[in-house]
């Protein structure tokens, strides 16, 4: 039953992208395509949210902040002002540097909170973002900075390498960010359901007191849990970070947080191939409403100049839709 | 007639010894001497400082309206900054656009306020958890993103004008009516609580399956928790507007609505008096580093640092550090000064009473240590 759901969800997608982008000139296509790209992107923050949801209960505020650490720890890694290192080696110190610092969180923050009622939790997740959004502000100051792709879209005889889908250019760092999330997905699917470590994971968040009953240190599933959620975060950051043109602090949270929250509700709050599936459904539906919002036009004005945003407001309509009409989302079970 | 969620008053408040006639006048003078003390400093202190006090008061309604869904209904709302952006917006277009009056646009903006929680409200509470936090957060998204950017209500980037009432012009007086629309508050917020729908909130936060076997509401009492807040929020809006005087969205990003979460926490959850300390503290915080010279010579110079950025670390650090080692926050520090002034004796350790969450990590070694000694 579930998987069929996973396979028509799929299928549909896969086909609004083939006739919407491969459409008429000015048809949705280039949104359409790049929206279901960004999607992934929202996707691999879901997949972190998800994680952590599943472990423990709460929604992880801090998942956004993970990325923008990791986006900055690479920028000074490979900058040729700071450390000049070659890009490989700038995304093992960025991962290694936000994994340590998500485990450092774990042991400080989280395990002395570890029976404190969920809200507390949750407002302790609120608290660590913007105390990282204000590191990074005292640290490094607002101003934009710019990242690099991992593959130059420009090469040095100045042509721009990109790849052609459906007429439109598209950034190699994108695909990627597909590619990386599709990997995530199905290896977090095939640990939680075929694992010691997976079970033992879900189980805790069951019940942690009958956990311990049988002998499950329950610290050690929440180290994991923050471990990777922080390893997906910074994944998540150094993918899209290179896309947005600008590094800031707190650009994680203020463009991907929201987006990917929602996708992890319209998947189902703890279904893994949910928050994949909804990741890129909300990059779709952004998509077509960027598309929409210019181009349908109510008493001779385009919808976008009488009320700007509707991204956002696609956003919100579809939270709201999800709690009204399917409110353990697509993929999730009644809890 | 005994209803569902009338609760007997406690044993110890019957049986505990009440202060003299003596004792209850020093407790009411000491309390007007302290209002006295407040109002008289913001009627002479220069407008600078005046017109800082009434951001403090505004900031206290505002951590009052939070309260209200952190501390007594147990949810999180993360688009504080959204209520009160749309109704400083709302307040300042009836104003300036229809003409109205500083008090029609007043009431309007706490009417949009508490309607606009309750709608988010009810939509959240169709499912089990802290969804509130999720609606709201995107609620408040779309609010910067697109209703703050609706050229008719907000004029675009420039701001909306938002002139203050004719008797309450000046800084002083303005500082004032936000005092005065404070103790409002505080005055229906102690009411609500000591009256069936507060112990109802309660109820329902302690165990909704109990609350509910007892006929209380548990939809009903939550939306109508949430609906105080936003008219609270609302209400703040209003005045953030009109001591602005002119209105523009930047005043309103999701930053704000975080540290506005987290100064409640400090405050201590659902205690009145630490969340209006806490909230004025984090409002003036960035000035009163300007008040100690050796620290704003620290901060501004040898760091480089503007006093606004710090605040960014002070305050979640300060939340981190009431979260896990003290949980009661603000109001459990001074907790011996609130209960002299609720009749009770003065004592650093009221007896029976005992602090809220785990001991410290210390003391709990400490102990341990000298029962091994033994």
């Amino acid at each position: 039953m579930r998987s069929a759901i996973v396979t028509g969800i799929v299928a549909a997608l896969i086909g609004l992208v083939l006739v919407l982008g491969g459409g008429a000139e000015n048809g949705p296509n280039p949104f359409v395509t790049l929206g279901v790209l960004n999607g992934a992107i929202y996707g691999l923050v879901a997949l972190g949210l998800v994680l952590v949801y599943k472990g423990t209960r709460v929604f992880n505020f801090a998942q956004g902040e993970f990325g923008t650490l990791a986006a900055f720890f690479l920028f000074f890694s490979i900058d040729s002002e700071y450390g000049g290192l070659p890009y490989p080696v700038g995304i093992a110190i960025a991962l290694t540097g936000v994994l340590l610092i998500g485990l450092a969180m774990e042991r400080v923050i989280i395990r002395p909170l570890i029976n404190a009622p969920r809200v507390t939790v949750l407002v302790t997740t609120i608290a660590m973002a913007l105390f990282l959004v204000g590191v990074e502000i005292l640290a490094f100051k607002a101003e934009p900075r710019s990242l690099s792709p991992m593959i130059q879209a420009i090469d040095q005889a100045g042509d721009v390498n990109t790849i052609q889908i459906f007429d439109l250019a598209v950034e190699p760092q994108r695909l990627i960010g597909l590619g990386v999330l599709a990997a995530f997905g199905v290896l977090l699917a095939f640990f939680f359901s075929r694992t010691d470590l997976g079970l033992a994971v879900l189980a805790t968040s069951q019940d942690s007191f009958a956990t311990r009953v049988v002998g499950i240190g329950v610290e050690r599933m929440s180290r994991f849990i923050w471990a990777t959620a922080a390893l997906l975060g910074a994944v998540a950051g150094i993918l899209y970070v290179p896309l947005t043109g600008a590094l800031t602090p707190a650009v994680m949270t203020q463009n991907i947080l929201i987006p990917a929250f929602t996708g992890a509700v319209l998947g189902g709050m703890t279904s893994l191939p949910g928050a994949f599936v909804g990741g890129v459904v909300i990059g779709f539906v952004q998509a077509v409403s960027l598309w929409a919002a210019g181009a349908w036009r109510v008493g001779g004005r385009a919808i976008q100049e009488i009320v700007p945003g509707s991204e956002q407001l696609a956003i919100l309509v579809v939270l709201l839709v999800v709690l009204l009409a399917r409110p353990q989302g697509l993929l999730g079970r009644e809890t | 007639m005994t209803t569902a969620t009338e609760v007997l008053s406690p044993a110890d408040a019957r049986t505990r010894p009440q202060p003299s006639t003596r004792g209850w006048i020093a407790r009411i003078g000491v309390m007007i001497l302290l209002a006295a003390i407040v109002l008289w400093r913001v009627a002479t202190i220069e407008p600078f400082w005046a017109d800082r006090f009434a951001l403090a008061a505004i900031y206290g309604i505002i951590g009052l309206s939070l309260n209200v869904v952190l501390g007594y209904t147990g949810q999180v709302s993360l688009g504080h900054h959204a209520f009160v952006g749309l109704s400083a917006f709302l307040s300042a277009f009836f104003v300036t656009e229809k003409g109205q009056s500083f008090w029609i646009g007043l009431l309007l903006a706490t009417l949009a306020g508490a309607l606009s929680a309750g709608l988010l409200g009810l939509v959240a509470l169709r499912i089990r958890g802290l969804y509130l936090s999720l609606i709201t957060l995107t609620y408040g998204f779309v609010a910067v993103n697109s209703i703050f950017d609706i050229p008719a209500l907000t004029r675009g980037g420039a701001g909306m004008p938002a002139p203050r009432p004719s008797g309450f012009a000046t800084e002083h007086k303005f500082a004032l009516l936000c005092f005065l629309f404070l103790g409002l508050v505080l005055w229906i917020d102690w009411r609500m609580m000591k009256t069936k729908v507060g112990r109802a909130v309660l109820a329902v936060k302690q165990s909704e399956a109990v609350a509910a076997s007892y006929a209380v509401s548990v939809t009903g009492y939550k939306v109508l928790g949430f609906m105080v807040s936003g008219a609270f929020a609302g209400l703040a809006g209003s005045l953030f507007a009109h001591r602005a005087t002119t209105v523009v969205s930047a005043d309103f990003s999701f930053r704000e609505a975080l540290i506005w979460v987290l100064m409640v926490v400090v405050g201590g959850l659902g205690n009145r008096t630490g969340v209006v300390i806490a909230s004025m503290f984090f409002a003036l915080f960035p000035f009163l580093v300007g008040l100690v010279n050796p620290l704003e010579h620290f901060v501004i110079d040898t760091m480089g640092k503007d006093p606004e950025e710090l605040t960014l670390v002070i305050g979640p650090a300060l939340a981190l550090l009431t979260i896990i080692l003290y949980p009661g926050g603000v109001g459990e520090q001074i907790s011996p000064i609130t209960r002299w002034f609720r009749g009770e004796k003065f004592s650093l350790h009221p007896d029976g009473h005992k602090p809220k969450g785990k001991p410290h990590r210390a003391a709990a070694v400490l102990r341990h240590l000298v029962r091994r000694g033994r």
